[in-house]
């Protein structure tokens, strides 16, 4: 047991004093008993995408031609994929990038990632990217463009590389935060 | 250790500072019954065990499992959803999940359509049911919640292998019903690795 000592003066009755340590021990063990139940041990993220697309026009409003921004088309085919900057219909830039997956041991199954493909996109991200001020709260499209038999996995890889390249983003509160460069929505035809 | 030895009498900081040694059956007030607990001056046959140690590791432990609470709890996975995993990630937020996995799409657990009839399809496609449970959903919650606007975000949990196609069309039925902010569940890569 934990004791206080505090000496024994002449022929005083003793001032030491025991504390019990057995509920001190048995409280510690209830809370851990409750803290391995309740404990979560996989820890799930999320990725975002965007499915907004322009509506169409309002014909109460008039409407004001305006210059179409740029838009990163990510194409993925089998053996690369094709970094294509268009604005409006006119294409600005062209890249193609060989498919070069790092395939990630992950217990019984492989993780796909394409860190050749992250460091293309930020190179294309700041030579053609029109959101770069920390003020701007848009973010740069990306339109991905995928066959329709690849499999989610490879999907995620490719995301996962789109939102590695990041920037600066200062909210109204006056709180900065770091934000992918892109925002990313599927190609449906 | 000094209960009968009076060595604190001597020295004037013996109350203060006590070598370290036993501490159990202290309390024990008759001389000779300590003596007899003890072993009468032979090697005593009780064994006493240093709690300090023990208390360290359980104060540790009880530390180690605070830090790693999660109050917000458990997310629900559907058994046969492998998940792919990333590492530029956010954290999930509470929305309606839609699991797709080879077989069956299913919104919070009910059946919501087949991935197999999609993939035979072989083209982009509208899931009906998943439709109609999602806009129901969205329905529910503006009546819930009239003065807020609605946020729009559902959450995917796909399986690693499903192809493109049956992703496309989820994607697509989702932002039909109202839910153009779709997530997609991923497991989180370590970073330090």
């Amino acid at each position: 047991m934990g004791g206080v000592d505090v000496g024994e003066v002449g022929k005083k009755r003793a001032t030491n004093s025991e504390i019990n340590m057995i509920p001190f021990i048995d409280l510690l063990m209830v809370t851990i008993a409750f803290l391995l139940i309740t404990a979560v041990w996989v820890t799930n993220s999320r990725i975002n995408a965007d499915a907004q697309v322009p509506g169409p026009p309002d014909p109460n409003k008039e409407l004001t031609p305006t210059t179409p921004e740029k838009v990163l088309n990510l194409h993925i085919s089998e053996t690369e994929f094709g970094l294509v900057w268009k604005q409006g219909s006119t294409v600005v830039s062209e890249l193609k990038v060989p498919k070069s997956p790092m395939e990630v041991e992950d217990g019984s199954r492989k993780i796909v990632r394409f860190p050749d493909l992250a460091k293309k996109l930020e190179a294309e991200w700041n030579q053609h990217g029109g959101h770069k001020d920390a003020s701007d709260r848009k973010l740069d499209q990306c339109i991905l463009h995928s066959d329709n038999k690849a499999p989610f996995k490879e999907i995620i890889g490719v995301l996962d590389a789109l939102y590695a390249s990041k920037r600066e983003m200062r909210f109204p509160d006056g709180t900065a935060k770091k934000v992918p460069v892109f925002n990313m929505t599927f190609s449906v035809r | 250790m000094d209960h009968y030895s009076g060595s604190h009498k001597k020295d004037p900081h013996a109350h203060v500072i006590h070598q370290p040694g036993k501490r159990l059956m202290r309390a024990v007030k008759l001389k000779f019954v300590w003596n007899k607990v003890m072993g009468h001056s032979a090697k005593g046959v009780n064994a006493n065990l240093n709690l300090v140690s023990f208390i360290d590791f359980l104060v540790v432990t009880v530390i180690f499992l605070l830090m790693s609470f999660s109050a917000s709890g458990e997310i629900a996975v559907d058994r046969n959803v492998k998940l792919p995993k990333a590492e530029n990630v956010e954290d999930v937020i509470d929305a309606p999940m839609v699991a797709v996995n080879g077989n069956n799409i299913l919104v919070d657990g009910v059946p919501a359509g087949n991935t197999r009839a999609i993939e035979e399809l072989g083209r982009l496609q509208k899931i009906d049911e998943l439709f109609n449970m999602l806009k129901a959903k969205r329905e529910l919650w503006k009546t819930v919640q009239p003065n807020k606007p609605f946020p729009g975000v559902c959450i995917l949990q796909v399986d690693q292998d499903v192809p493109a196609l049956v992703v496309k069309s989820v994607f697509q039925t989702a932002a039909f019903a109202g839910y153009p902010n779709v997530s997609f569940m991923v497991g989180k890569i370590n970073t330090s690795k």
